[in-house]
């Protein structure tokens, strides 16, 4: 229900290419319920104020993707994003692009690096011709199997998690959250043939580049929480490869370091994911760290309380993790 | 012409019979209004329902306006479609045997709408758009139709412009699928997307295509009350219930039988009348009624109609949960469009249509929920399969300088005008007089006023106005074309609502509120002419159900 109206300062990445050598904010003010969502304020300022401000919108209600952009520099949607929030945050709100693509004119991006990653985990069914589907009629499923696909149906390939990753940031070349999360709907629908070719492929420069940050998860509109999703392929992986590509065996030796000695053992950890060979590769990269840090090469004593961290791990170990 | 579902579907069946497809968009494939559809997809595959009460329920919904030859093939199709949609990979709702759940739906005889939750055309969108990419097509993504190219009868392709350089291109084709989907935005209390603006019909309209049946607009009864997002029919199939402000049920009065499930122009102009009469509550957003979930209990409430809670919280503040959800009714789908026969062929040679740009007629006067998600998939690949035929032995087409410069000569006149009019105000302008004037209940001096109001909105449009004066992704010339699309439309929806002195489905005059079948039981057409449309009139096909009276 409407509140009193707030005086509300939009400052809007402005860019046109045609005419601009570089990018400019713009502050547009209006008077608006604090329910307001932004995608609304932003075409009253089209209508009312300036025409030429650019922007991709479409459903209104977040269901098509068309209107992700950064607000206070966060990814979201802009039709779901209240302005009071926001204001009562920071003030005013800050309107940018998405980040890791290009912008074409002031908010609109290309989505082209993002539609690319997800065209390459080929996502379509892949059957096997010696298992056909059931002739004229569905093909059997349960409702376990239907909940394997967790959230990742609900997926609007919005983008704003690719703008919100780091990983897609420093690596153009990482899937980046959707697609790994669209990757891990395939892996689990009971329809496809190609659950092991899959992960086998996606390993090398691929899921390990992940770091874990979950801030596309945060930055979700639809509650995918892709990098939970990436961590189950992450399990899945090791499970079909036995735990012998590179990234697995980094992420198993930080596991087996931690449940030694409570700590990080740096060099061993080389070791273990590079091997020998791989070690005398990384030496130069050793040294350096060396004159910074001399106790890295020492193995750390165990801490305090390892007990308690191993029944963590055997906890872990011998349960289901928790949904 | 259009990427959602009627279209991929059209350009899959395309592809497969070995034709050579380009598929032009103004939005990204699965950015498409199709993927908003939310309850389902009608197919009688429940054992107790049968292929014969689909066809009849939607004869019975369509107020006996529907072609019964074109609904008896339609219904059909039904279980080999979602079969197939099924086997493309689409991610459906489950029984707990294995099979496809089915929910209730309004004026359907069983539960026969199989769904994916409550977001079953994302479902869909995604599988097609997955099962298209392994195809080889070429996609013009964010490209803008401004004109399909007419010449002696026949197609010769379409105009249209690269949002992202704002360079025009001609597109050469022997046949043409216009599926360029609804064109909702004529009114502003709309659950459509503001993308949904019927450039593909004011397009071919303009080219000689006659259009059917332009006055029959459904009003869903389920708008969230402030933002008109679309809450959908499912939320009553999975047992929603209607309540004004003395706490009443008071579907009962109005359909005894199914009460909330009665058919949406039944609910719709139910819950019009309880506000009107006083019955309603009353808020900042004007009057409304209540729909109530609470007693489903939350585990049926946040699995099966998840996006109707995060809706809910996000747009209206409200926990469906706990709280009646504050509703009313507001545009929904056009069940006219491009006249088309039951193969999807128009009046010019080698221009096809399908899905809601399309008027074939399905759903004559109203259409039933979860039909229309059927509709884009079985006409799609007729008119896939059509318009690869006719190509296959059509001579080739020719595209002469002097039709892009046609096309693009008064768009440049917009942008290098100095003043005039702007586009937004004309939308509102037009909103405002369909919603007013053109609406669920209409009569003789409300449409005569509406017609006169569209007349002078459109007389304004040709002296419009585009103040931005990039090349790059000029929205604002985008919304200059949109609006002279949408006047070009309202125009015939006033008049065929005018010349029907009738009441049938959604149309309601209520200086005419009988159904008149001696007179009426007729399909409306509209052709351009010098001076506005020129109405002429078509026979329903009927096979088999007489018309009777609609009770629910």
């Amino acid at each position: 229900m409407p509140g009193d109206l707030v005086s509300a300062q939009f400052d809007v990445y402005r860019f046109d290419p045609a005419k601009d050598a570089k990018p400019h904010f713009q502050t547009y003010t209006l008077k608006l319920a604090p329910h307001t969502p932004l995608l609304s304020a932003l075409l009253q300022i089209r209508a009312e104020q300036d025409p030429t401000l650019t922007l991709r919108y479409s459903c209104r209600s977040a269901i098509c993707g068309s209107c992700a952009m950064r607000v206070n520099s966060k990814s979201r949607l802009a039709c779901e994003t209240q302005i009071g929030p926001e204001i009562a945050e920071n003030g005013r709100i800050v309107v940018e692009p998405m980040r890791n693509q290009a912008v074409l004119r002031d908010l609109v991006v290309d989505q082209e690096p993002f539609w690319r990653q997800y065209d390459l985990i080929q996502p379509h069914l892949i059957l096997d011709p010696k298992k056909p589907m059931p002739e004229g009629r569905e093909t059997s499923m349960t409702t376990e199997e239907v909940e394997r696909f967790k959230e990742t149906p609900r997926c609007i390939a919005c983008a704003a998690c690719y703008s919100a990753c780091p990983a897609v940031s420093v690596d153009p070349g990482f899937p980046g959250p959707m697609a790994l999360a669209k990757l891990y709907r395939f892996v689990v629908d009971p329809r496809d043939t190609a659950h092991q070719d899959r992960l086998l492929r996606i390993q090398p420069g691929g899921l390990w580049t992940c770091l874990r940050c979950h801030l596309c998860t945060e930055a979700c509109p639809k509650d995918v929480r892709p990098s939970e999703r990436i961590r189950d392929l992450k399990e899945m992986a090791i499970a079909v490869q036995g735990g012998t590509e590179r990234g697995s065996k980094h992420a198993i030796g930080f596991k087996n370091n931690i449940r030694d000695r409570g700590l990080l053992s740096e060099a061993a950890l080389v070791r273990q994911t590079s091997g020998v060979a791989g070690m005398i590769g990384q030496l130069g990269q050793g040294v350096r760290i060396y004159r910074k840090k001399p106790e890295i090469l020492k193995k750390p004593h165990p801490i305090e309380g390892l007990d308690e961290v191993r029944k963590i791990y055997d906890a872990l170990d011998t349960k289901e993790a928790p949904p | 012409m259009g990427a959602g579902l009627s279209g991929q579907r059209a350009a899959l069946a395309a592809v497969l019979a070995g034709r050579d497809v380009a598929v032009v968009s103004k939005l990204h494939p699965l950015r498409s209004h199709s993927g908003a559809a939310q309850g389902g997809i009608n197919a009688a595959l429940g054992p107790e329902d049968s292929v014969d009460t689909h066809i009849y329920d939607t004869v019975k919904g369509s107020d006996y306006l529907g072609d019964q030859d074109a609904i008896e093939y339609f219904c059909r199709e039904a279980g080999p479609t979602v079969i197939e949609m099924e086997h493309f990979g689409t991610i459906f709702s489950r029984s707990p045997d294995g099979t496809l759940a089915r929910r209730a739906f309004g004026g359907a005889g069983f539960p026969r709408t199989i769904h994916a939750a409550d977001r079953t055309g994302l479902a869909l969108l995604q599988a097609l758009w997955e099962r298209l990419g392994t195809e080889r097509f070429t996609l013009y993504e964010e490209w803008d139709l401004t004109k399909l190219v007419v010449r002696d009868g026949r197609v010769h392709g379409i105009i249209a412009f690269d949002r992202k350089t704002g360079e025009f291109e001609e597109i050469a084709a022997k046949s043409v699928v216009m599926a360029t989907g609804p064109f909702g935005r004529l009114y502003g209390r709309t659950t459509n997307a503001h993308s949904c603006t019927g450039d593909g019909v004011a397009v071919a309209y303009e080219a000689g295509v006659y259009l059917k049946d332009m006055e029959f607009v459904q009003f869903h009864p389920t708008l969230l009350l402030e933002s008109g997002i679309l809450i959908t029919e499912g939320a009553r199939g999975e047992g929603g219930i209607l309540r004004n402000a003395k706490g009443e049920r008071f579907m009962s009065k109005y359909a005894p039988h199914v009460l909330e499930l009665a058919s949406r122009d039944v609910v719709s102009r139910a819950i019009v009348t309880e506000v009107a009469e006083g019955r309603g509550y009353s808020g900042p957003w004007g009057g409304y009624v209540h729909l109530e979930l609470m007693h489903l209990g939350r585990e049926k409430v946040e699995s099966r109609l998840q996006e109707i809670v995060d809706f809910s919280r996000s747009f209206a503040g409200i926990d469906p949960v706990t709280e009646p959800i504050p509703v009313y009714p507001g545009q929904h789908y056009m069940m006219g469009g491009i006249s088309t026969n039951g193969q999807t062929e128009t009046n010019i040679a080698g221009l096809f249509a399908a899905g809601e740009c399309a008027c074939v007629s399905i759903h004559g006067a109203n259409r039933l929920g979860a039909n229309s998600l059927l509709e884009t998939l079985v006409y799609g690949k007729v008119a896939g399969v059509a318009a690869a035929k006719y190509a296959e032995t059509a001579p080739q087409p020719e595209m002469h300088a002097a039709d892009l410069d046609a096309a693009v000569a008064p768009l440049r006149a917009w942008s290098s005008r100095k003043d005039g009019e702007d586009p937004a105000t004309l939308r509102v302008d037009m909103q405002k007089t369909m919603e007013q004037y053109v609406g669920i209940y209409r009569n003789e001096a409300d449409l005569l006023e509406g017609l006169k109001r569209i007349r002078a909105v459109k007389a304004r449009f040709a002296n419009i106005h585009v103040v931005d004066q990039s090349k790059v992704y000029n929205v604002n010339l985008t919304d200059a074309l949109e609006i002279g699309h949408m006047l070009t439309l309202a125009e015939t929806v006033v008049v065929g609502a005018y010349a029907r002195t009738e009441s049938r489905g959604a149309h309601f005059r209520t200086d005419y509120p009988k159904r008149d079948d001696a007179h009426w039981m007729r399909h409306t057409l509209a052709l351009k002419g010098p001076q506005g449309p020129v109405l002429s009139y078509s026979p329903v096909s009927y096979t088999r159900w007489d018309p009777k009276e609609r009770v629910y």
